[in-house]
């Protein structure tokens, strides 16, 4: 497998050529193109309970699909859907990252994807739902956000504050809580920027330049709404 | 120097790295490597460019605790010429080995360490297990009936907060209605609400009454003290009192929250539930798409009841004669049912007139305070003759 950003900025595509026989997993639905020789299986990753869940409690699709360079060596495009920068990590078999559910595009078949429920209060106000995923392995992840991806690095204790709807993926060395954003309820959640999360070193932390849920609300006020 | 029967004790459990290690010189994500357990301490075997390069650790050197997102990783840390190293394994066999291995002044501090972690583990099975519990309480009080969830969400619910939803519903209602917005009528109401609202302990809304042009003898509230009343009702009421009791009754349903309670009642389980363990921005979502549906809110027979009930205890503490809410009630109990909407919100019966008079008769003997309006010009100025039919 080998991966290359094209048009890097907001509007990326992934170019990934594969030999034969070789297989990538990707986020269903963010194929854009690819060779003849490439077979799209879709899989359910974590077995069925888990993609099951997935889908009930994060919106999540339920599939990840496999593409897979059955019939000899081939390349495919992949572009996420929210115009963002897509960064690719390669990890050592030792790291892992935690990932929000819709920072994930694609990644190497040696690349190990678990969802895992999180703690309660996390999964409710944390943002990124009940479900986050946790991605561990060897080989190249590729991961996308709405905006461009910001890398924070956190030495031992160090600590950082973010705002929950900008994270894409840390370390699974980082450890994090949750703060109120402003003071008193009411003004969280009117002003709708609801939580932060304290994040405490070592560690990667990435972050998204623009905030989905903002922007959505951003957009919203511009669609007229029916009687 | 670390004697080298050390790593010959154990097996190599791998030779790929099986841990990360932080230290001042290294990247922030932390350098892969290779972690070996011996019966004095541990080998960490680094590898950049091919070149290896390998740190003996004794364990009188280690500190030890728990780090990571779940609190699953090991945290070794110990003093090198470098500054200090932190070394995070997640690896089970290789904590496991380290268990049986470690020296028992390792032992205590390993211990607390895992305590610290189970207690992490169960805090956060705790809290999933507090959350079905709750829900499944939420459905059992549904399903039996009971109003204790209902009550226990609405009260969560900031008084702000439904005085936001409230006036969201308000503004969109009036826009598309004809407003009465001075003179007589609405002078009166004004003095009216005032009477009424000086009278309430602690008080923490602040009261609205919206005069509307429309023949349907009616008055209605929303959360958070939005109160709307018809000229209908004003043109078919024969004293101020008469209005005043209707006001006193709608004045209840919002200082008793009945508007909100309804709503989460209807909205149902999950948003109750959703209140209750604090997450009141799904609640306000979904209050959104609900709000135009508080227009059309219905209150159950005993919260009209419960509303009745205060509102004649408001009148009567505000000095203005009770009598006039009572002999209202009566009148719409006898009327045609069809020009009086208030009955289709506010199913009248004989009983209810019957149980306001009862209820005044044990109070004592009151002095009402007149208005200073004369109703007689409120009702001509709203084009109604200057006495209602009896
Ligand atoms: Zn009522």
């Amino acid at each position: 497998m080998r991966s290359e950003i094209l048009y890097p900025g907001a509007f990326p595509l992934v170019k990934i050529e594969l030999s034969a026989g070789e297989q990538i997993k990707a986020e269903s639905g963010a194929m854009v193109g690819a060779s003849p020789t490439i077979d799209v299986e879709s899989k359910m990753e974590g077995g069925f309970l888990g993609a099951l869940s997935r889908k009930l409690l994060t919106g999540e699709k339920f599939f990840f699909q496999t593409l897979r360079a059955s019939r000899g060596p081939g390349e495919v495009l992949l572009a996420p859907t929210v115009p963002g920068e897509i960064v690719i990590l390669e990890l050592d078999g030792v790291t892992e990252y935690m990932v929000q559910k819709d920072g994930f595009l694609a990644g190497a078949d040696s690349v190990r994807i678990e969802s895992k429920m999180q703690s309660f209060a996390r999964g409710l106000i944390g943002g990124e739902g009940f479900f986050i995923l946790k991605i561990g392995g060897k080989g190249p992840l590729i991961i996308n956000s709405f905006g461009a991806i910001h890398r924070i690095d956190l030495k031992p204790d160090q600590e950082y504050i973010v705002d929950n709807s900008h994270m894409v993926a840390w370390s699974a060395t980082t450890s994090y809580t949750i703060e109120r954003a402003s003071s008193g309820w009411v003004a969280s959640f009117t002003s709708g920027e609801g939580f932060v999360c304290r994040f405490r070193g070592p560690g990667v932390v990435y972050i998204q330049s623009r905030n989905p849920g903002g922007f959505g609300a951003w957009i919203r006020q511009f669609i007229p709404v029916s009687e | 120097m670390i004697p080298h029967e050390w790593r010959e004790t154990l097996p190599r459990m791998s030779s790929s790295p099986n841990a990360l290690c932080f230290g001042h010189e290294f990247p922030t994500s932390g350098v892969p490597c290779l972690v070996q357990i011996g019966l004095q301490g541990l080998t960490v075997v680094f590898t950049s460019d091919g070149q290896e390069q390998q740190e003996d650790i004794p364990f009188t050197a280690l500190s030890i605790s728990v780090g990571g997102l779940d609190h699953d990783h090991l945290v070794l840390k110990w003093p090198s010429k470098q500054g200090e190293r932190l070394l995070y394994l997640k690896d089970a066999e290789l904590i496991r080995t380290f268990r049986r291995v470690a020296p028992p002044s390792v032992h205590i501090p390993f211990e607390q360490a895992a305590s610290v972690a189970r207690l992490a583990r169960w805090r956060r099975m705790g809290a999933w297990g507090v959350a079905f519990g709750i829900l499944l309480t939420g459905v059992a009080g549904l399903w039996w009936g009971s109003d204790l969830l209902v009550a226990l969400a609405v009260e969560r619910i900031p008084v702000e907060w439904e005085r936001k939803l409230g006036e969201a519903a308000y503004r969109e209602l009036l826009a598309r209605q004809d407003l009465v917005k001075e003179g007589p009528a609405v002078s009166a109401i004004q003095e009216m609400t005032r009477r009424l609202v000086e009278q309430i302990p602690h008080n923490p809304y602040k009261f609205e009454v919206t005069v509307v042009k429309s023949d349907v003898v009616n008055a209605f509230a929303l959360p958070g003290g939005y109160i709307v009343v018809f000229t209908g009702l004003m043109q078919n009421a024969a004293c101020a009192e008469e209005v005043a009791g209707v006001l006193g009754h709608e004045i209840h349903h919002v200082l008793q929250r009945h508007g909100l309670e309804r709503i989460v009642k209807r909205l149902g389980l999950v948003v109750a539930a959703s209140i209750l363990v604090g997450d009141q921005r799904g609640f306000a979502g979904l209050m959104k798409q609900f709000s135009v549906e508080f227009v059309g809110l219905t209150f159950d027979r005993e919260q009209e009841t419960r509303a009745d009930i205060a509102g004649l205890h408001l009148l009567y503490d505000a000095k203005i004669d009770p009598f006039g809410m009572i002999r209202f009630f009566e009148r719409l109990s006898a009327n045609d049912e069809g020009r009086m909407e208030w009955l289709s919100t506010h199913p009248m019966s004989r009983g209810r007139a019957e149980r306001l008079t009862a209820e005044l008769a044990a109070m004592p003997q009151l002095t009402p305070v007149p208005f200073t309006f004369d109703w007689a010009a409120v009702r001509e100025s709203l084009g109604a003759p200057p006495s209602a039919e009896p």
